[in-house]
């Protein structure tokens, strides 16, 4: 369906299709496809259960898919190889952050993992981008949900990847952790960069995105350019798509 | 070849970092096996049997039992705040994460058994400095098959909910011939006999070494996966 919706898209950066994924009898995902173009940010909207999670996971190789294919940067996903997990950035809800090693150890780490040249330089500039180089010796564990979120984005910007995967970012976040991390995202999206984002903030999800897609039962119910989009009576189309 | 190393070599900073910082691993593991040995000297009377012949099997299930919590809390640390994930989306080949955490472990372990020794060397009344450095090769040896299979299985564990259980209930029944032999091997050195009398023990561990270090590396793949 998808791909009739965008049958020109001139050589995407991602490119999804038929993937399904099933755990025994339940089907997380069936069916998606959908493209993606260098720099577009897609928000994907869905109630819990819809399969969003198992779609960023599956489309980041930490889960396999039953059948189906996904290619990011020209990698096939399934192969999983190094050079495409170079390519991809991931933001969930967990930080994936040590709480009992210091801002800059972790990003230190990661640095090293993804053999980066001189790794401190680049931990500390990551560290200094998300404004909290004043801290970057304390653990993380002192720090509120609102920095470890930032350090997050830290971390998985730290490669600078060129596809950023984020599942359900603003959770736990206040207005003004939230408010700043939508700054951090438009100033990643503005950077060229292409974005995949899972939200259940109707608000945010419209506001910083390119397309939006309504994910139900595991398939896409609906995807459009936020520019066909009625934003302020969003919500009632999206109770409705989900009804029918 | 180089950047593996790299990797390597990151996840066991990362270890020894967090390990000074919290200590957490070596205290639980030290408190339990001397927890153990404690025990043991309590439930002997040692004026009945000989120190020798009770004390390696002492030693054993005390290396064994404290090796158990820190297989278990090794990778529990990479569950905390979804770590594990953040290692997995990272271009790291997941032998050398695998390496990494062995090495890590192994490391610890043999860190803990030092100071177990001489505790065990008091409390049973053993001499152990005339054969220290055999002993020391067994423990080695020993240890590194422990680690082996049992830093495979602590990452299979680690996304079960019943990890705690689990870890035990899988990785025992592998190490029996591990144990048995070095079991027997501390006996041996104990009563003053040298290594050489010991080669079917010695290749026995050292089989039992390279076969769950090969296995690891062909099983961590798919035991990483989700």
């Amino acid at each position: 369906m998808n791909e009739q919706i965008y049958p020109d898209s001139p050589c995407p950066i991602i490119q999804v299709r038929d993937l399904r994924k099933d755990f025994g009898y339940l089907q997380a995902l069936s069916g998606v496809s959908f493209d993606l173009n260098k720099g577009e940010f897609l928000t994907i909207f869905g109630p819990n259960g819809a399969g969003k999670t198992t779609l960023i996971k599956v489309l980041t190789g930490l889960m396999r898919p039953t059948s189906g294919s996904a290619m990011i940067s020209g990698f096939d996903v399934l192969e999983g190889n190094a050079k495409l997990r170079n390519q991809i950035g991931v933001i969930s809800h967990s930080t994936c952050l040590y709480p009992d090693l210091t801002a800059l150890e972790n990003l230190l780490f990661y640095a090293k993992l993804y053999g980066l040249d001189s790794p401190e330089e680049r931990a500390n500039e990551s560290i200094r981008a998300v404004g909290l180089q004043l801290r970057r010796h304390d653990l993380v564990r002192t720090y509120s949900r609102g920095m470890q979120q930032k350090m997050a984005i830290a971390r998985a910007t730290l490669h600078e990847p060129s596809v950023l995967f984020l599942d359900e970012p603003f959770t736990g976040l206040d207005l003004s952790a939230a408010n700043a991390l939508k700054e951090q995202l438009n100033d990643l999206h503005t950077n060229q960069r292409t974005l995949i984002m899972t939200t259940h903030d109707m608000s945010c999800g419209l506001e910083i995105c390119d397309r939006v897609a309504i994910q139900n039962k595991g398939k896409f119910l609906f995807l459009e350019s936020i520019e066909d989009i009625d934003s302020e009576n969003f919500e009632t189309f999206y109770i409705e798509t989900l009804e029918k | 070849m180089n950047q593996y190393l790299n990797q390597v070599r990151a996840i066991i900073w990362k270890d020894f970092v967090t390990e000074l910082k919290t200590r957490e691993l070596f205290s639980s593991m030290f408190i339990f096996a001397l927890l153990v040995i404690v025990i043991f000297i309590f439930s002997i009377n040692l004026s009945i049997v000989k120190a020798s012949e009770v004390g390696p099997g002492v030693l054993w299930v005390a290396f064994l039992f404290a090796g158990t919590i820190g297989l278990n809390r090794s990778f529990m640390l990479e569950k905390e705040n979804g770590c594990l994930e953040g290692l997995l989306l990272a271009p790291v080949d997941r032998t050398a994460l695998y390496f990494g955490k062995l090495i890590s472990n192994f490391v610890f372990l043999l860190i803990m058994e030092a100071f177990i020794l001489p505790i065990f060397m008091i409390f049973f009344n053993v001499d152990l400095l005339p054969h220290l450095l055999p002993l020391i090769y067994v423990i080695f040896l020993g240890t590194l098959g422990f680690c082996a299979i049992g830093t495979l299985l602590s990452s299979l564990s680690a996304n079960l909910k019943t990890r705690d259980i689990m870890l035990p209930i899988l990785l025992y029944p592998l190490i029996i011939p591990i144990i048995i032999g070095s079991v027997r091997m501390t006996g041996q050195i104990l009563a003053g006999e040298p290594l050489s009398n010991m080669t079917n023990w010695i290749s026995l561990i050292l089989c039992f070494d390279v076969i769950y270090i090969a296995v690891s590396i062909m099983m961590i793949d798919f035991i990483l996966e989700e």
